[in-house]
């Protein structure tokens, strides 16, 4: 990716309130890639990289989302095989989403303002994906109070909002 | 006794003086009142007028159920709040509170008119009389009655607060902290079980707030609920809806009982999902139904009960007492004990526990056994009662200034009636009870008929000598519906209770008939001689009690309402000064105005652009999905209406998607990028209904297909470059590909990079001209964009918004889907016969395009249409008839979709839908419009390079 040109990231500026107990600021830019399969064993034959298979499981940078779907978010400069001719289909869908990380002592209560999951029971390193409202929106607990939120880029500066709303 | 406040007793802190206004006189209570309580303290008996006869009335209860105390309430601009009931409204420094559906004042309304006309006005009267005529209805009739009917006035200003809302998860939601809802906190308490419990009112205790005997306990028990870490107590919550698998919606009051309400959120919305739900919302008492029970001064004996001990206020200096129930002599009890002076019990039945009789002689109450209430003397206060033994001969008057009614008790059987739960009727204290559970959930306490007030007699209507007719003896005191209109709805021929409730209105107040529902049912049962049972009960809905607005939307307000999508280009188009539109949730820039440019100059200069050297312009909210897999060709080739698998790689193609029934929902230019990929593109406002619907038949019609659809969208940004020049701006930007016209055709797709940044380069035209639409990962779009525009200069190049792409388009006749198309249009009927394969076996939507009205003549068909006067813009909408000079209503043949000023052509243009249109080419049209009809001439669609010459350089 040419180092000539600006990355422009959506408006999400941080949010670290006085004594608020939760921080929200946006991630560094990341490699993403959906990965679909009807077999986990071809994918995991194909990428070299071993697959959750249990749905809200993740493994290392991926996450097991759905029956026959993942999420894989790597550092930039990943580089996933296309899997032509096989029965998967990998994506590359970097850009299509940022990540906000929500985080501090209030970070699931703030988060739970909108998301309906009981993110009290939800252990670290699990992923889902779910809603905050309206927004679809993949919650990732990298740690006892810290969450990842995949959001797609356009809806951010909302989500950021609702939150620093939540938080204040 | 200094006015009603007692020396001693209750709960509210008499160091704590509370100045407020009610109807704009001052008057003072103490911390810890409700506006009631500290009202009646001020002798204040007359609360408000009654909805339809104007009735004066007074308090009724002391809690939630409360049907006659209703004020409003307001605190500065936009806090104005209506239909507040009086008992629950916390009293702060300050507190502005008035009455209600009064004119000009409370103790003189002129409504009250309604009241000596009241014979005049039956249940059914409204719909009886003023049907005819029916125009009468809007203009007269409705607001007329309106104004006259009617609770507190609806606020209009905006209202400033703002409001939160969470989602919860609990292991036991106890709704309701009386002393069951307590207990079953407490055997909670310690354990890994996380608990919920919840009260509407500003303590916890419930009726033990008003029994100082369990004061002790209380403070015991609550002090260990707060102690216990597994405990969350929300105190001012109502939960007012149960809804499937133990999910319940309660509203928090956070800031209306407070003198200074800051900045915080007024209430808090809590969707609560519990494992177990423990129902504790104990029971209300029944009024009972006599003539003049609605007097102010007549209230329900547990609700004095509750003033006495609660608030430390006395309901009147001289307290009588009509009972069916033992409860109520032990609420006159408590008043005699402490020195109200117990004007007389009386009790319908003949017979009572001799314990009762022994405790009345030992205060020097006068008991009057088998006797009734049969009328009440006072307006805006009751000043004595008549009564007579068993209903009949002579009445003796008892002096008295407050009458309590002990009629029984009904369990609050609300949420548990919201999940579904069924219900038994009990004959022997009148009521139903919960049965059995259709959740995880239990009753507890007296909600589930447990109870130890005592026994009663349950009874309709107690016996009178005087003629029902005459009489008004109130069931449903909010909606102002007497007895003798129930028995009215019997005798008109009404048998079910859901049918009576709707004709009499009994019980569809605000208060959700909490406290008239089930002496209703008495009544009609005994009207029908049929058991209540066989009459029915009526249902039970959400919310328990009023919410507000703003709780239940929660965030979703100015801002947060709903996302506001913006394009990684949105940016520079705003510091470039675009004027923007909605579409769907993202907006979009429509035109750039140079100066004081109008939004037609900035148009047309565009559209030049774009026919004479080249225009820009940000596309990235079309819908993109990649379908990817080995079967993907032949999915898309059953989705779409035109063949897909001969799609060589490296080219596009038009795709068309019906629905099942024929007609077209999207359409969009989709590539092939290798034998198992393509790239869709789809509406900008259709792109998450595309990928439902393909996901759809998918997962559920061919879950065999080795295909799968990943939303794209959002992952590029799309800047489309069109125009004659289009070639020559992006040239030396791009690398890795050939964009000679033999080597990059029309409708192909190729990979390479622009400024260094990977590109799906396709080169595709919406306006007719040379074109590119450069897709480039999302984060780059605006640099890229700013790039091109740079390159652009010397090439005149001009960035355009949505409304030139819209005037380009219709110059080529190419539809847009939601404006061209309702829904009601298919292929043939659009001009797209072309994009519909004919050897295709089989594709979404093809079996209904045989159907015999899809192939019938006359279809509406999409055509172009141009004025004579070349100066005239047709309005989008308008519609279209053969013959101007036809009266009203015409028959009208078609209507204008799109209508534009076209700058290429010099004149206007417009696609119009039109009954047989294509077989009308040349015919002059008529389009109405006030005062005038503009004649136009029925064309082909393409106005602008029929052949297409232009694309193709």
């Amino acid at each position: 990716m040419s180092d000539l040109l600006l990355r422009n990231e959506p408006d999400c500026a941080g949010f670290a309130g006085e004594g608020a107990g939760v921080a929200i600021r946006l991630a560094e830019p990341m490699a993403r890639y959906s990965l679909r399969a009807r077999d986990a064993q071809v994918l995991e034959d194909l990428i070299g990289l071993a697959v959750p298979r249990a749905i809200g499981a993740t493994l290392g940078d991926m996450a097991c989302l759905g029956p026959d779907g993942w999420l894989l978010c790597a550092s930039v400069g990943t580089v996933l095989p296309s899997g032509s001719d096989l029965p998967v289909a990998i994506t590359d869908v970097s850009e299509r989403a940022v990540r906000l990380l929500v985080e501090g002592p209030r970070a699931g209560e703030v988060l739970m303002a909108g998301c309906p999951i009981d993110l009290d029971r939800f252990a670290v390193g699990r992923a889902t994906r779910t809603v905050f409202e309206t927004v679809e929106i993949v919650v990732w607990r990298l740690r006892d109070d810290a969450f990842a939120v995949e959001v797609w880029r356009s809806f951010a500066p909302w989500l950021r909002l609702a939150l620093v709303h939540a938080a204040g | 006794m200094t006015g009603f406040r007692l020396q001693l007793g209750g709960r509210v802190d008499r160091s704590r003086t509370v100045t407020f206004s009610f109807d704009g006189v001052r008057y003072q209570g103490f911390a810890g009142d409700t506006l009631a309580s500290a009202l009646l303290a001020n002798g204040v008996s007359l609360f408000g007028r009654s909805f339809k006869y104007h009735r004066p009335r007074g308090l009724l209860a002391a809690g939630s159920e409360e049907p006659n105390a209703l004020v409003s309430v307001t605190r500065g601009p936009g806090r104005f709040t209506p239909n507040l009931r009086a008992t629950g409204v916390e009293i702060y420094e300050g507190l502005e509170a008035v009455s209600q559906n009064r004119w000009p004042s409370l103790k003189t309304d002129l409504g009250a008119v309604n009241d000596r006309l009241g014979m005049f006005l039956p249940a059914g009267f409204y719909n009886k009389t003023f049907m005819w005529p029916r125009s009468f209805w809007d203009k007269l009739y409705e607001p007329a009655i309106r104004k006259m009917a009617g609770l507190g006035d609806a606020p209009t200003e905006e209202d400033p607060d703002h409001y939160a809302a969470t989602y919860a998860h609990c292991d036991l939601l106890i709704v309701g902290a009386g002393p069951a809802g307590i207990e079953a906190a407490l055997e909670a308490c310690g354990t890994d079980k996380r608990v919920v419990l919840i009260d509407e009112q500003d303590e916890l205790g419930g009726g033990a707030l008003s029994d100082p005997a369990q004061w002790a306990w209380l403070a015991d028990s609550v002090a260990r609920l707060e102690q216990a870490g597994n405990v969350t107590l929300l105190t001012r919550t109502t939960a007012f809806g149960y809804y499937h698998d133990n999910f319940i919606g309660a509203v928090e009051r956070l800031t209306d009982h407070m003198t200074q309400p800051g900045e915080g959120a007024r209430e808090k919305l809590w969707r609560i999902r519990a494992g177990e739900v423990v129902l504790a919302q104990g029971a209300i008492e029944r009024p009972l139904v006599f003539a003049g029970n609605d007097v102010p001064g007549v209230m329900l004996a547990s609700a004095a009960r509750t003033y006495l001990h609660r608030h430390g206020v006395a309901v009147g200096k001289s307290v009588a007492l009509m009972a069916a129930h033992d409860s109520g002599w032990h609420d006159a009890f408590a008043h005699a004990r402490a020195g109200v002076k117990v004007a007389a019990i009386i009790d319908v039945r003949s017979e009572v526990d001799g314990a009762l009789r022994v405790e009345a002689a030992a205060l020097g109450i006068t008991v009057h056994l088998g006797s009734s209430v049969i009328g009440v003397n006072g307006r805006h206060r009751v000043n004595g009662i008549e009564v007579c033994v068993g209903g009949r001969g002579a009445a003796t008057r008892i002096a008295c200034d407050t009458l309590l009614m002990a009629g029984g008790w009904t369990p609050s059987v609300h949420l548990w009636s919201h999940s579904k739960g069924s219900l038994a009727w009990r004959d022997d204290i009148g009521a139903y009870v919960p049965d059995k559970p259709n959740e995880n959930v239990r009753c507890v306490g007296a909600c589930s008929g447990k109870w130890d007030f005592g026994k009663g007699q349950v009874i309709d209507m107690l016996p009178t000598p005087r003629s029902p007719a005459r009489i008004k003896a109130f069931v449903d005191f909010q909606n102002d519906v007497t007895a003798k209109d129930i028995k009215l709805a019997v005798r008109e021929g009404f048998r079910s209770i859901e049918h009576i409730k709707r004709y009499t209105t009994n019980g569809m107040a605000t208060d959700q008939g909490k406290t008239s529902n089930l002496n209703g049912l008495q009544i009609a049962s005994q009207a029908l001689g049929r058991p209540v049972v066989d009459v029915g009960l009526t249902t039970f809905r959400p919310p328990y009690t009023p919410q507000t607005f703003g709780a239940l939307a929660g965030h979703a307000k100015d801002a947060l309402f709903q996302p506001l999508r913006k394009s990684p280009i949105d940016g520079w188009a705003e510091a470039n000064g675009a004027v923007f539109e909605l579409v769907a949730q993202w907006r979009r820039a429509r035109y750039f105005p140079r100066g004081r440019e109008s939004m037609l100059a900035a148009v047309n200069r565009e559209c030049r652009a774009v026919r004479s050297a080249v225009g820009m312009f940000d596309a990235s909210t079309l819908g993109k999905i990649e379908v990817v897999g080995p079967d993907a060709a032949e999915f898309l080739n059953r989705m779409y209406t035109n063949p897909w698998k001969g799609l060589e790689p490296g080219r596009c193609r038009y795709g068309l998607l019906l629905k099942e029934d024929g007609f077209i929902t999207d359409d969009g230019v989709s590539a092939r990028l290798a034998p198992d990929r393509f790239h869709l593109t789809t509406t900008t406002g259709g792109a998450a209904r595309v990928l439902n619907m393909m996901e759809d038949y998918l997962q559920t019609e061919w879950p065999d297909l080795n295909v799968w659809l990943t939303s794209t969208t959002e992952q590029w940004a799309v800047i489309a470059v069109q125009g004659p020049l289009a070639r020559g701006v992006i040239a030396p930007l791009v690398e890795g590909i050939d964009l000679s016209p033999d080597a990059f055709p029309h409708m192909a797709v190729r990979e390479g990079t622009i400024c260094g940044v990977p590109t799906r380069l396709f080169r595709v035209s919406f306006t007719g001209e040379l074109g590119f639409e450069i897709n480039v990962p999302a984060a780059y779009g605006r640099a890229v964009w700013e790039a091109i525009h740079a390159a652009g200069k010397p090439f005149g190049i001009v960035p355009y918004g949505t409304e030139a792409m819209h005037v380009l388009r219709a110059e080529k006749g190419f539809i847009i889907v939601g404006q061209d198309t309702d829904g009601t249009v298919t292929p043939d009927d659009a001009g797209l016969g072309w994009a519909v394969g004919k050897k295709k076996p089989d594709f979404v939507g093809k079996r209904s395009l045989a159907r015999p009205d899809i192939v019938a003549a006359g279809r509406k068909q999409l055509v172009g249409l141009l004025t004579d006067d070349p100066a005239e813009v047709l309005e989008e909408g308008a519609q279209i008839v053969a013959d101007p000079n036809q009266a009203v209503p015409m028959t009208m043949i078609g209507h204008v979709t799109s209508s534009y000023w076209s700058e290429a052509l010099g004149r206007s243009i417009a696609l119009a839908v039109v009954a047989g249109g294509r077989g009308r080419m040349g015919e002059a049209l008529f389009v109405p419009m006030p005062g005038r009809a503009i004649r136009a001439t029925v064309s082909g669609m393409v106005f602008h390079d029929a052949e297409g010459a232009r694309l193709n350089v």
